[in-house]
């Protein structure tokens, strides 16, 4: 069991407001961890924190044993990290395979790759996400189920060891939810990443979850096993409501 | 080597060496076509009608300015308002050599590359710091600037008046051969920049300045290293920009801040730019010869009217022509796998 990443005592505040509030907790690699908190929670945040969009205040964060705390956002993506965003972020202008293609190229180093082997290997992660026959549509007409699906190859296509998921599920049917889980879990399987999803529908990540961290106003109020977690009389009374840190 | 008419392909080997062209027209290798023919302009206008060989140098420079404000444009995600900034560093640095100290246009050429390159790096960070319109206006400022100093400083740049005496390109004692070799010479320029730029454009430094233009914190997030593109992507077009300003004064053998520096010089660019067709390098070319010779002829038709008839025209085309005039033809004869880049901006 090694941790592919720790998170050491995290702060970030935006003028008064403290976003994230002294969180640690660390996460197996090969484990999918959840990651829950009402709306305002700071969930978004502390992933922004650790793919490199916003920089701690204080605190400490580890990556396979680097210190990343102060990296910028693309050399973290080289060592292995990648995202999806909450509310998808294509490249409006590119086509579905030269999206795909930019994350082949410049995430982990490859010696001597081509933009036509980069093509190649794009549209296997494009096939995998069942978007092949998408490939030259570009990113401003994809729907919104497409469009998860291309974060998901684009953020494949970095050859990542860590994956953030936020929130695949928000805007889907039920039919293409589940599609979108079980997209998830076959990437874990042919890939071998790690996954931190950010969810708000809690039966979702009971079932896919191997632990939970709960988020509340900015600080960590649980951690545990799925079923734990969902019988902890604090995280009910912060979901439905009365509960003030 | 060998030449051969093979399965309707011209089939070229030399040494180990294959070359194919189909010869079916719908498959000709378009560049070859296009660049014979621009190759064949000044020769037939030297012959036909010398007194039009400034008119095509003209419209060469101008294309030569605006496929690296293409580039430039691409690669940092964001519209450069003042291109001229950097005619202005090449041209003052060239003229200035060449006048006090009195080095020969090819060692002018050196210190307005290397004065591109220092002006290049001091601005770049802009593209980085600045975004949207705030960089559009800071752009803008820079020639305002510049111009101003030209005045303030007059001792130095001569002001309105601007420096004269500056060592002629040629000078092979007949003018018209000397306007033809210029012509030569500006269309050799321009085809070098549409190569440097065709080049970059195919590799896949484009992928990444395709993601820049697109969303540059999703770019960073995939692993593309937005500062170090934006900084090329910035410094190499001042570069290339800037010895086009070496081109003028040495052409002209003056150079005035009045002449290059305000918005009038700026606008004729980015119209090349804009209607040739948005950044496409090719266009651009399309974009520099269709403004020169539709200003020429509007002049000599409407007179003085044309001021007012040459803007409403770009105008209605601008609005009618969103891919530019190349557009036109891309959207027939659209059938690239991997697909080019376009401006959002």
């Amino acid at each position: 069991m090694t941790e592919i990443l720790k998170i050491d005592s995290v702060s970030k505040h935006f003028g008064g407001l403290m976003a994230i509030n002294d969180v640690s907790f660390s996460i197996i690699e090969g484990e999918t961890l959840g990651l829950m908190g009402p709306n305002g929670a700071g969930k978004t945040t502390l992933v922004n924190m650790i793919t490199g969009k916003y920089l701690a205040d204080s605190g400490n964060i580890q990556f396979m044993g680097h210190d990343i705390t102060r990296m910028p956002a693309y050399r973290r993506c080289k060592l292995g990290i990648s995202r999806t965003y909450q509310i998808p972020r294509p490249f409006p202008e590119l086509t579905a395979l030269m999206s795909v293609v930019v994350s082949a190229l410049y995430g982990k180093d490859r010696a001597n790759q081509s933009l036509e082997d980069a093509a190649t290997e794009a549209t296997h992660y494009l096939e995998f996400c069942g978007l092949f026959s998408k490939r030259n549509v570009l990113g401003k007409d994809l729907t919104l189920y497409e469009l998860r699906g291309l974060e998901l190859a684009r953020a494949l296509a970095t050859t990542p060891k860590l994956i953030f998921v936020d929130e695949v599920m928000a805007g889907l049917n039920p039919d293409e939810a589940y599609k979108a889980v079980r997209l998830l879990e076959r990437a874990k399987e042919e890939f071998g990443v790690t996954i931190l999803w950010i969810e708000h529908v809690m039966a979702a990540l009971m079932q896919a979850a191997q632990r939970v961290v709960v988020l509340h106003y900015g600080q960590k109020i649980c951690e545990g096993l799925p079923q734990d977690v969902a019988n902890d009389p604090y995280v009910i009374e912060c979901y439905l409501g009365s509960c003030h840190v | 080597m060998e030449l051969e008419i093979k399965r309707e392909k011209l089939v070229l080997r030399v040494g180990t060496q294959k070359y194919e062209w189909h010869i079916e027209p719908r498959y000709w290798r378009n560049p070859f076509i296009y660049v014979g023919i621009l190759i064949l302009v000044p020769i037939a206008v030297y012959f036909l009608y010398p007194q039009w060989l400034p008119t095509v140098i003209d419209a060469n420079l101008l294309a030569a300015i605006a496929i690296p404000l293409g580039w430039m444009t691409i690669g940092t995600g964001r519209m450069n308002f003042g291109p001229q900034f950097y005619i202005g560093v090449g041209g003052f640095t060239a003229a200035l050599c060449s006048i006090n100290l009195g080095w020969p246009p090819f060692v002018t050429l050196l210190m307005a590359i290397l004065a591109g390159l220092i002006f290049g790096l001091l601005m770049s960070p802009l593209s980085i710091i600045a975004g949207g319109l705030y960089y559009t206006l800071l752009t803008l400022l820079f020639p305002l600037v510049f111009l101003e100093i030209t005045f303030i400083y007059t001792d130095l740049f001569k002001g309105d008046t601007g420096l004269f005496g500056i060592a002629q390109m040629v000078n092979v004692g007949h003018f018209t051969v000397n306007q033809f070799l210029i012509c030569l010479m500006s269309l050799f320029m321009m085809l070098l920049y549409m190569f440097i730029v065709d080049k970059i454009m195919r590799s896949k430094f484009a992928a990444s300045m395709a993601a820049i233009n697109d969303d540059e914190e999703v770019a960073e997030a995939m692993g593309v290293n937005v500062k170090k593109i934006k900084i090329i992507s910035f410094t190499i077009p001042a570069v290339m920009i800037a010895v086009i300003g070496w081109f003028y004064a040495h052409y002209y053998g003056t150079f005035s801040g009045v002449t290059y520096l305000p918005l009038a010089f700026m606008v004729k660019v980015l119209l090349v730019s804009m209607i040739g067709g948005r950044v496409q390098i090719y266009g651009n070319v399309i974009g520099g010869y269709f403004i020169v010779i539709l200003e020429l002829f509007l002049s000599s038709v409407l007179g003085e009217y044309s001021q007012v008839v040459f803007p409403i025209i770009l105008l209605i085309l601008l609005l009618t022509l969103p891919e530019g005039l190349f557009g036109l033809y891309r959207k027939r004869r659209y059938r690239e796998y991997l697909p080019t880049l376009h401006v959002r901006r």
